[in-house]
């Protein structure tokens, strides 16, 4: 009895204080893939995002003072995985951050009924931009469409309209990541009069793309757009080289800019551009933070040339607009531990001005932006990186999607999700 | 109308127009099916000896590649790495025997089977532990494999071939052929082969069933690490490697599981007809990406006929 009663004494005593260790903190779980085939692309990424947090909790104790808990749940890239990371996580959470576009789509309507906002920066479903109809959903600072919109504009000479009568190539992961633009790609070809042909990579055939190198030499596309995501970037931009494609013809989404892909083929490789929301900048306040609290003390997981390649900087950027939508709510509600609803607050009035970006050391690597309770995207634009044979450099000013185009596309997709999805709860304030 | 048009005559008018793109498509397609035919060596060899389907065999070539790799970026020339990378694929064998076979011999296949799930699991944490997930180069100009290639001009077109697709080739076919050598005139070849015909009848004989698993799992090894050379060369070294361990199944459904000639051929027919397939009805009719489930439809039609695959012995068990 005098043991049971012991027992009893030192759970209620273990319960209290993970209880209030529990609430010393900011839980913001990252369904991470650090294994699996498309690990390679996700590592880099993932190590910016934690290590720009781990700076925050090293130098400041954490957002406001609280200690962010930046917990991955591995999915490998599988959905089903995902989504189990998501249930999992979601008690104690104030935001999820899906990392695929097709688990971003299995949890998008849990979040409505869990009241968590989803943050899928650069990546899940377009017209999650709208705020009315996706409450929960965020996708700043650039939704899929708007790279599809910016790369268009710059294969057209500035406009899409100088691309009628050309051919476009779509070479992409059958996957829903992969699809995603495709809507886009065929309302602006039948607009602008310009033939676009999907060309769908399956899983299996990532490192083996040459039945799709064959299709492009016998179609003989005018240019090649790629929406390529792990093993799927290198085994297209070597079979790119081995084919003798001109590489300037030869252009991808974000998700297919990163130096390691193109360091297979080297100097082969020079003349390939992807179109980027960030781009690094190594000597930026922000960097030399992470290297003074993190890499000095030895907490990284990076490698110093990862450091310096525009996935683990993108991760970092990641990671620095959710710590500015926490303190936004912080500030708001003034209370250090925000929920889950005052966090979709803080998500929905970012306000990236020039001089908030220099505030945070981040001038450069990603443009100035807002985001409103009704513009959940936030459309900031990017620039044009191009391979130069070692690295990607900047090889455009400042570029931004033709809204005009993204606006109705949106709302009328966003409309179809809801009717599809009925009841689909809005927010009629927006 | 229009439609039997497209399956039946637009095909072949489009292989007579352009003679060189069918040797190019015919080519890609080899160069494919040797690579499957790898990969189902690996598999058939330790299937032939134990009756135990190696689910391990992918994250093999994985873990010979990443071994291969890491070596070379420590510092060790390019040759020496392979030598030790064999080493360590001789060790892996071993414990495998002493660890995981040994104590299950006797055992149903499938927990044979289920042992080699769990192998892989072994091999794929700790090849991400010791080294991590990125993707690697291979050391293809260390190893001096040739990366050039050779412009043909047949019919008047355009054929390019590649010097590391024509070195995967010629060196697969080497491979095969240091195989059946070493399966048929050798005497460990012969107790291989012996062990995998009937067990009982073999060990009544004085085969050593731990020297042979030992073997096959090496050669399985050395099989792996050519195959992850072949492949890494082609888009790097990472873990999405093992993905390519799928493209074998079809292979082995093809030409039997215990069939080296059945692996080559069942490889090798995968590669060309799911190519010419993809290119010429595939794309033109259902938007392309067939080569994900070509193959096993392929390989199921021919199961409907002879369930032990083309090459496969047949197994007649009496009650």
């Amino acid at each position: 009895m005098k043991n049971l009663t012991k027992l009893a004494l030192a759970g209620a005593i273990a319960a209290v204080t993970a209880t209030a260790s529990m609430a010393q903190e900011l839980y913001t779980p990252n369904l991470s893939y650090r294994t699996g085939p498309f690990a390679a692309t996700g590592i880099p990424l993932m190590n910016g995002q934690r290590d720009y947090m781990l700076m925050l909790n090293a130098r400041d104790g954490g957002i406001g003072g609280v200690p962010v808990n930046f917990e991955e749940c591995e999915t490998g890239y599988s959905t089903e995985k995902g989504v189990e990371c998501y249930e999992r996580t979601k008690g104690q959470a104030i935001v999820t951050q899906p990392w695929s576009t097709g688990i971003t789509l299995q949890v998008l309507p849990l979040t409505n009924v869990d009241e968590i906002p989803i943050l899928a920066p650069g990546y899940g479903f377009s017209p999650m931009s709208d705020g009315k109809v996706f409450q929960w959903a965020f996708n700043m600072p650039a939704g899929y469409w708007d790279a599809a919109s910016m790369i268009l504009n710059e294969l057209g000479g500035g406009t899409p309209a100088g691309l009628a009568g050309k051919k476009i190539g779509f070479l992409h992961l059958d996957h829903p990541y992969g699809k995603e633009p495709i809507p886009f790609f065929e309302n602006m070809a039948a607009e602008h009069g310009f033939e676009f042909l999907p060309i769908p990579v399956g899983l299996s055939e990532m490192q083996n793309q040459s039945a799709q190198w064959l299709q492009i030499r016998r179609e003989r596309p005018d240019y090649v757009v790629m929406w390529g995501w792990g093993a799927m970037n290198a085994g297209a931009i070597t079979e790119a080289v081995k084919t003798r494609y001109p590489m300037d013809q030869f252009i991808g989404v974000w998700w297919s800019g990163h130096d390691a892909d193109l360091a297979q083929v080297g100097a082969d490789g020079a003349g390939y551009r992807s179109i980027s929301w960030s781009q690094p900048q190594n000597d930026s306040g922000v960097m030399q933070a992470v290297n003074e609290h993190v890499v000095s003390a030895g907490d990284s997981l990076a490698s110093d040339e990862e450091r310096s390649g525009v996935f683990y900087q993108r991760g970092v950027v990641m990671s620095m607009m959710l710590a500015e939508a926490i303190g936004n709510a912080q500030a708001e509600f003034g209370v250090s531990e925000i929920s889950a609803s005052q966090l979709r607050w803080g998500l929905e009035n970012i306000n990236l001005t020039a001089d908030r970006l220099a505030e945070l050391g981040a001038t450069g690597m990603v443009s100035p932006f807002s985001t409103s309770c009704s513009n959940h995207t936030g459309h900031a634009g990017g620039w044009m990186l191009q391979w130069d044979g070692e690295k990607f450099v900047q090889a455009s000013d400042h570029l931004t999607s033709d809204m005009d185009a993204i606006k109705p596309l949106i709302a009328a997709a966003a409309a179809d999700y809801a009717a599809a999805n009925a009841p689909w709860p809005t927010n009629d304030d927006c | 109308m229009e439609m039997l048009s497209k399956i039946f005559v637009e095909p072949f008018a489009d292989m007579v127009a352009a003679p060189d793109f069918l040797m190019q498509v015919i080519w890609e397609g080899l160069v494919s099916g040797v690579l499957y035919a790898l990969i189902a060596l690996g598999f058939v060899l330790i299937f032939r000896s134990s009756r135990i389907f190696n689910f391990a065999q992918g994250i093999m070539v994985v873990f010979a590649a990443l071994t291969l790799v890491g070596l070379h970026a420590m510092g060790i020339p390019a040759w020496v790495s392979v030598a030790l990378t064999l080493v360590v694929m001789f060790i892996i064998a071993v414990a495998i025997e002493r660890i995981v076979l040994r104590p299950l011999v006797g055992q149903p296949d499938i927990i044979l089977f289920m042992a080699t799930i769990g192998i892989t699991l072994f091999l794929v944490g700790t090849g991400e532990t010791i080294f991590g997930g990125e993707n690697k180069v291979m050391i293809t100009s260390e190893l001096g494999i040739p990366t050039g290639d050779v412009v043909l001009e047949p019919f008047g077109g355009f054929l390019l071939l590649q010097h590391l697709d024509i070195t995967v080739v010629i060196s697969a076919a080497l491979l095969v052929c240091a195989l059946l050598v070493f399966l048929g005139k050798t005497q460990m070849g012969r107790a291989i082969r012996a062990l995998g015909d009937d067990h009982q009848a073999a060990l009544s004989v004085g085969i050593s069933l731990q020297t042979i698993w030992v073997l096959v799992w090496f050669v399985s090894g050395i099989i792996a690490l050519v195959t992850g050379i072949a492949w890494g060369a082609r888009a790097g070294v990472s873990f999405a490697l093992e993905i390519i361990a799928f493209k074998a199944l079809p292979v082995l459904m093809l030409g039997g599981l215990e069939s080296i000639t059945g692996a080559i051929i069942g490889g090798l027919a995968i590669g060309v007809l799911e190519k010419m397939f993809e290119i010429y009805w595939g794309q033109p009719l259902l938007g392309g990406n067939t080569e994900v489930w070509f193959a096993y439809v392929l390989a199921l039609g021919v199961l409907l006929f002879r369930p032990q695959g083309l090459f496969g012995e047949k197994i007649i068990e009496r009650v």
